[in-house]
């Protein structure tokens, strides 16, 4: 265990150096946020798949519970229950484009985490840094509970409770708890608690802030204590259920799965719950009662409770759904926790987008129509009309737009653009278009996946550590 | 420089409406030059200079609380335009109560709410040349100085003073060589040596 808490120690310190500037200690938050005793108590899998790279290196790290697929790389870092999912990464011989630059990638992109405290942490999706294609860095940075580190390669960074980074290269920032930044290059920001950030250089720019007091029953993070409100709350009371799925070796599937959908055997499936084809359900999802039509899909620690996706609908990584029916083609962004009560159900038209880490809590019935954009906290109609737009009048935005607690600049009509490319690709890219032959994607590939596990130094100075590990075909 | 006695100066303690009324008997009673005080000094007990209140600092006490200045400034660091910032600003300020209000209000804040305490560089000693004088203006960006005779205040040197002071340099500068040059045309001379012959 010695040798455990000199990491811990060494982590810390690294990133409090990169984090200098902005006078940030983060040794408070962090120091007693996960006993180091629990880190033997889990095991660590990885999955092999003929569709994705097998190359596993770990070194002095701690995979507590992780999850690995494709090509990943672990040095001096502790991953306590992190999904590093490599199957959006990029292979050699692929051509990435960035402006007018065609850039061919030398050799297969790895994920790659040194220095680094993650815990419950998503990381996916592939680097979008043209100056760094083959390598999605994470080094000296502590994530924290279900935070998404997204096509982002970061440096000296803290991330808070259900923080996302999408996206972005990030380089000594702290982002606050339930904060969303998609702004491509970032350096040196502290940016709030409950900030959701979306900016695209000379083209537009989209920032809400949510009203901290009103956040604060939702999510709040203390130093010294754990993540608290009633979503972290939703959450834990929930984790039982996943001991089942983690302690059987062989598991039977509970509910019919079409040919060309793609069910994760660590996915927790209640009664009644229903898989159309083409549909994805990740590791991690919960769902209950959940009706998923034609090509919709469920990402990691993703909860569809009591709810109708009537097809192609996209529940980004982290979002909770209850209660609650969608039309078609409804995108609903990271981390978002949209909750309906049985007698007063949340619906939302088809085309709609619900925008990373919104918020909307009824109690009663609320209808956001076809077409539109909403953002924030939406409790009741009120302030849905404040927090939301029809996507055809944002086009028409060339300027500027604020209401309420958001401001946007830019051209609308690029914004609208650029989400609804976005959405069509994580369609494409889960397998949702796929024909029976052509455009097959995670639904598809991901349907054969065999899982192994390793286990760490049950006692002793290395307790808690894994050996030094490379898995290679 | 004004001499301290010739200078607007008002308690700690006082109101900002004190403030602008000390002003105006000042610039009513002050006839040396046709340049306005634009200050008021605010004095301790023991009558030491313990801030400035210039007439910026009295515009910035109109400024309305609600606007959360903060978090507007913060846009720029998010990416905002300086333009979309300015707009945001100037709509809030059109939403905030009318001027009148706002004077009505703001007359009865205290002075030392919205005073610059003097930083070290606006002092000057009374016998410290005016090359100096213009440094600290310069560098430190003040309106005037605070003119010292053995740590006790006497006076003020205004920045309008000391551009009175260095225009009228210029100009007997500028006379000085027209004489000259005027003199040397009489007598057929040009103003410098004429290699051309050589």
């Amino acid at each position: 265990m010695k040798k455990l808490e000199k990491l811990l120690g060494r982590i810390i310190q690294r990133i409090n150096i990169n984090l200098r500037e902005l006078d940030y200690d983060v040794s408070p938050f962090i120091k007693d946020l996960v006993p180091l005793n629990q880190m033997d108590k889990f095991y660590a899998f990885y999955g092999i798949t003929p569709n994705h790279p097998l190359d596993f290196v770990f070194r002095h790290s701690s995979l507590a519970g992780s999850y690995f697929l494709g090509k990943i790389r672990a040095r001096n870092s502790i991953l306590y229950k992190s999904d590093i999912r490599g199957d959006e990464l990029k292979h050699q011989g692929d051509m990435f484009h960035y402006q007018k630059f065609e850039i061919p990638i030398t050799r297969d992109e790895g994920i790659d985490i040194e220095d680094s405290f993650l815990i419950k942490t998503l990381v996916h999706n592939f680097s979008h840094d043209p100056e760094t294609l083959e390598k999605f860095f994470i080094r000296d940075t502590v994530s924290t509970h279900y935070a998404n580190i997204h096509g982002s390669p970061m440096d000296g960074c803290f991330l808070g409770p259900f923080a996302t980074v999408d996206l972005t290269t990030m380089r000594d920032c702290v982002i606050g708890t339930f904060s969303y930044v998609q702004a491509g290059e970032v350096d040196h920001l502290n940016v709030d608690p409950g900030t959701v950030w979306v900016r695209s250089p000379d083209a537009f720019n989209f920032l809400y802030r949510y009203p901290l007091n009103k956040l604060n029953h939702y999510l709040n993070f203390i130093a010294g204590r754990q993540p608290q409100g009633f979503i972290m709350d939703f959450v834990e009371n929930r984790k039982e259920a996943f001991q089942r799925v983690f302690d059987v070796v062989n598991i039977e599937q509970s509910i019919p799965v079409p040919d060309s959908a793609s069910l994760d055997r660590y996915a927790v499936i209640k009664p009644k719950t229903v898989i159309s084809e083409n549909v994805l359900v990740a590791q991690r999802a919960y769902l209950q009662n959940a009706w998923l039509g034609k090509g919709a899909n469920a990402q990691e620690q993703c909860y569809i409770i009591n709810s109708r996706l009537e097809g192609f609908d996209i529940t980004a990584h982290g979002a909770k759904i209850i209660e609650a029916d969608l039309g078609k083609t409804v995108f609903v962004g990271f981390n978002s926790f949209l909750r309906g009560r049985p007698d007063s159900r949340l619906t939302i038209g088809q085309d709609s987008i619900i925008m990373p880490h919104t918020i909307i809590d009824i109690k009663q019935p609320l209808t956001i129509p076809p077409g539109h954009l909403a953002w924030g906290l939406i409790t009741n109609s009120k302030e849905l009309e404040t927090n939301s737009i029809a996507l055809k009048d944002l086009s028409k935005i060339s300027d500027g737009l604020i209401k309420g607690n958001m401001s946007f600049e830019g051209s609308g009509a690029g914004f609208v653009t650029a989400f609804k490319e976005r959405i069509h690709h994580i369609l494409e890219a889960n397998g949702a278009f796929f024909d029976g032959e052509k455009n097959r994607g995670h639904a598809q590939k991901n349907q054969n996946i065999s899982f192994n596990t390793i286990q760490p130094y049950p006692d002793g100075e290395l307790q808690g550590l894994y050996p030094a590990i490379v898995i290679q075909p | 420089m004004v001499p301290l006695s010739e200078y607007a100066t008002v308690a700690v303690g006082s109101t900002l409406f004190d403030a602008v009324l000390a002003l105006e008997k000042a610039q009513a009673e002050f006839d040396h030059t046709k340049y306005k005080h634009r200050g008021v000094l605010i004095l301790d007990k023991d009558k030491r200079v313990v801030g400035k209140l210039g007439q910026l600092d009295v515009l910035r006490a109109l400024e309305p609380k609600d606007e959360s200045p903060a978090e507007i400034n913060e846009l720029s660091q998010f990416g905002f335009s300086s333009s979309f910032v300015h707009r945001l600003r100037k709509q809030q300020r059109l939403k905030a109560a009318p001027l009148k209000d706002l004077c009505s209000n703001a007359s009865k804040l205290r002075v030392e709410d919205f005073m610059q305490a003097p930083s070290e560089g606006e002092f000057i000693e009374e016998d410290a040349y005016l090359d100096v004088a213009i440094m600290q203006l310069v560098t430190g960006r003040h309106i005037s100085l605070l003119v010292t005779r053995k740590k006790e205040l006497i006076g003020i040197l205004r920045m309008t003073d000391t551009f009175a002071a260095v225009f009228h340099t210029m100009k007997d500068c500028e006379i000085d060589k027209a004489i000259i040059r005027n003199h040397h045309e009489k007598i057929g001379k040009t103003a410098g040596p004429d290699y051309s012959k050589n």
